[in-house]
């Protein structure tokens, strides 16, 4: 069985800047896994790097589903089955959700499928009143994360990086939001969290911990080590 | 061709409020050089054409048939204006009258005061050829209290090649009315000729103008088009226009709030192709305390077409208490198209609240990147963005019937630049 997320050796670079610096990563099918690390330890670049952003230069691997990400698209790598959970959602003013849904919809294998996806998570995630409204824009820091973990439901990607989808949250709609990362967890799909908090390790049971620590992984463990970095902080793992 | 004894004709013809504004402007024509460059209300613009090039027609044209729009605004009335004259003048609502210009017989009301208070002074070669040459337009006329329920539909034609038509449209809202009123100026693709039409707008006391100018000339027309409103007391006027065909099309607005409380609310949209130009002056004057306006264009160019906006806000010494806006947005599609983006402020008031934002550049990289991460290609990425950016000016539009019509036929030059490989 292969994993859901691969990452081997990977490198990225921002002109002269280093910053990802040989990230290994595996996230297995139907796990879900928590990314921690200090601010600025290159936690959204990864997320950006395996999208394929392209002002990053990237070597090494990266595999959804044992599909090669680096040297595709970022449309390639969604429809690999990459989903990234923007830190920070892009506004597209005069675009409604729905009008990105439809052109989804044409994308789908689907559509009559995908519809009633839509229909009955929009429901579940109370997202009926923004699907008429531009993607992103004037939405509270709260409904834009929960905008982000609808598109994800509705595109069952195999892979999801969920980058700081709980910050800036109060702690029901941290609860709610751990609960619908859950209730994802499936095992056609992997999910790799990226989160500051333990709040959101309550909510939800992650198999595995990571810590970056300047472009790379430090340490990796069971949910013990969120404890360890609770107690400790990040200075034991520099 | 443009000489007196064609004005000498038109005379012979005129109502009396007439003659002496055309002997005026014939006048100024004689002395006027065709505008050049150097002048600021020119800048950014090389005119490729001249008055010589066209001649003026003796009657009108076959009429082009009517198409989705007509159909779609479901108007109460309407009048066509083909190659200048106008006909076929359809009115159903009491107190609402609709005519060609140059039919006013003195049983209806007259077109004169409208025209004595907002009409277009000749102040340039093309107005004064307008004001010297015209023959006729459309006249509607709004009496007191009439709330009229649906669009006036004005279909401006050119219907041939090499023809020069200086149509008027004339529009008097009495006070506490309500007129909303959809100008299509439209001719065949590849016809080489020159349309100047002129668009004045009386809105009295607490009247209530929505004017839509849907402008799709041909590939090869010239047009050089004024606007002019003055609202009175409490009025609201708004003016959209959406700028999709000519080769080279301007428009010059001048927006005179005259009256405390009047408000306007200015709305654009435009998209240029191939060597098109799209030219836009729109004048803002704020001559009374409490009055509002609010200018919003969004416009994009591809190939090697080009736009202009320069705007002007200026508010007099009575303007006090006044707000006023403008936001010009402009994308640039290729290498080889262009826009210029000038708002100008002048202020002689001191209470006053005043903004402006204007910007040029090409698709939100950021935007793109996020639709795509979401699973579309950058094609059908870019499309939204489109439709989103022109979507913001459209929900402005006050004639809501017509939006579909103006999506639609706004995204499909974006699409079709794209199908032809050209983005
Ligand atoms: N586009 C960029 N321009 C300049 N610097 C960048 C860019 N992207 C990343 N960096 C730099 O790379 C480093 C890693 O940034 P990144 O956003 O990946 O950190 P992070 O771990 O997500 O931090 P945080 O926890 O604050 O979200 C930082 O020093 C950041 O300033
Ligand atoms: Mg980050």
């Amino acid at each position: 069985m292969t994993a859901a997320l691969v990452v081997d050796d990977l490198h990225a670079r921002l002109g002269d800047l280093e910053i990802l610096r040989g990230v290994d990563l595996e996230v297995p099918f139907g796990e879900i896994h928590a990314l921690m690390g200090p601010n600025g330890s290159g936690k959204s670049t990864l997320c950006h790097v395996l999208t394929g952003k392209e002002e990053y230069a990237a070597s090494g691997s990266a595999r959804v589903a044992d599909v090669e990400l680096l040297g595709k698209s970022v449309d390639e790598r969604a429809r690999a089955g990459l989903f990234h959970a923007f830190q920070y959602p892009v506004e597209v003013p005069g675009v409604t959700l729905d009008d990105l849904l439809g052109e989804l919809a044409l994308l789908a294998d689907d559509p009559e499928d995908f519809w009633r996806r839509v229909d009955e998570m929009s429901e579940r995630l109370r997202m009926e009143p923004f699907r008429a409204r531009a993607i992103n824009v004037g939405l509270s820091g709260g409904e834009k994360k929960r905008s982000e973990m609808f598109q994800l439901a509705v595109l069952s990607p195999r892979a999801a990086v969920l980058d700081e989808i709980d910050s800036g949250l109060d702690i029901d709609a941290v609860r709610e939001v751990a609960e619908i990362v859950e209730s994802l967890r499936s095992p056609e799909l992997g999910m790799l969290l990226i989160t500051h908090y333990n709040r959101i390790l309550r909510y939800l049971r992650p198999d595995r911990i990571h810590v970056m620590v300047g472009g790379r992984i430090v340490a990796s463990g069971g949910p013990e080590l969120a404890e360890r970095l609770e107690a400790e902080g990040y200075e034991s793992f520099q | 061709m443009f000489d007196r004894s064609i004005v000498e004709r038109r005379l012979e013809l005129d109502p009396g409020w007439r003659r002496r504004r055309r002997l005026a402007a014939f006048e100024r024509f004689s002395q006027l050089e065709p505008p050049s460059e150097r002048e600021e209300l020119w800048r950014y613009v090389e005119l490729d054409f001249s008055l010589g090039d066209f001649e003026l027609p003796e009657g009108p044209g076959r009429p082009i048939e009517t198409d989705a729009v007509a159909a779609a605004l479901a108007p109460v009335a309407s009048i066509r204006v083909v190659d200048g004259f106008g006909a076929d003048a359809r009115a159903e609502v009491e107190g609402l009258v609709v005519g060609a210009l140059a039919a006013h017989d003195g049983t209806t009301p007259s077109p004169e005061r409208a025209v004595e208070r907002a009409g277009i002074e000749p102040d340039d070669h093309f107005a004064a050829a307008h004001e010297a040459f015209t023959v006729d337009g459309a006249f509607i006329h709004a009496a007191r209290g009439t709330r009229v329920p649906g669009p006036v539909y004005v279909d401006v034609q050119l219907t041939g090649s090499g023809i020069a038509a200086f149509p008027a449209v004339v529009l008097h809202a009495e006070p506490s009315t309500e007129l909303p009123v959809v100008v299509h100026l439209r001719s065949p693709d590849g016809e080489y000729g020159f349309a100047a039409p002129h668009v004045v707008v009386l809105a009295e006391d607490g009247a209530v103008v929505s004017l839509t100018i849907l402008q799709e000339w041909g590939s090869e027309v010239r047009a050089v088009g004024r606007v002019r409103f003055a609202a009175d007391r409490d009025a609201v006027v708004r003016f959209t226009e959406v700028g999709l065909g000519g080769r080279y099309a301007r428009v010059r607005l001048d927006g005179d709030l005259v009256g405390p409380g009047a408000e306007a609310d200015v709305v654009g949209a435009y998209f240029g192709e191939n060597h098109q130009v799209l030219d836009y002056r729109y004048h803002m004057r704020h001559a009374a305390p409490h009055t509002r306006s609010d200018m919003f264009l969004k416009g994009a160019v591809e190939d090697e077409a080009s736009s202009v906006f320069t705007g002007l806000i200026r508010i007099e010494e009575e303007g006090q208490k006044t707000e006023a806006f403008q936001t010009n947005r402009n994308l640039i599609l290729s290498k080889g198209a262009s826009a210029q983006s000038v708002p100008n402020l002048e202020i002689l008031a001191n209470d006053v609240k005043c903004g402006h934002g204007s910007t040029v550049g090409p698709l939100d990289e950021e935007q793109r990147y996020y639709l795509m991460s979401r699973g579309l290609s950058a094609a059908q990425a870019d499309r939204l963005q489109i439709r989103g950016f022109f979507e913001e000016a459209i929900a402005r539009m006050p004639h809501h019937a017509l939006a579909p019509i103006v999506r639609e036929r706004l995204n499909r030059k974006f699409v079709e630049a794209q199908e032809e490989g050209r983005l």
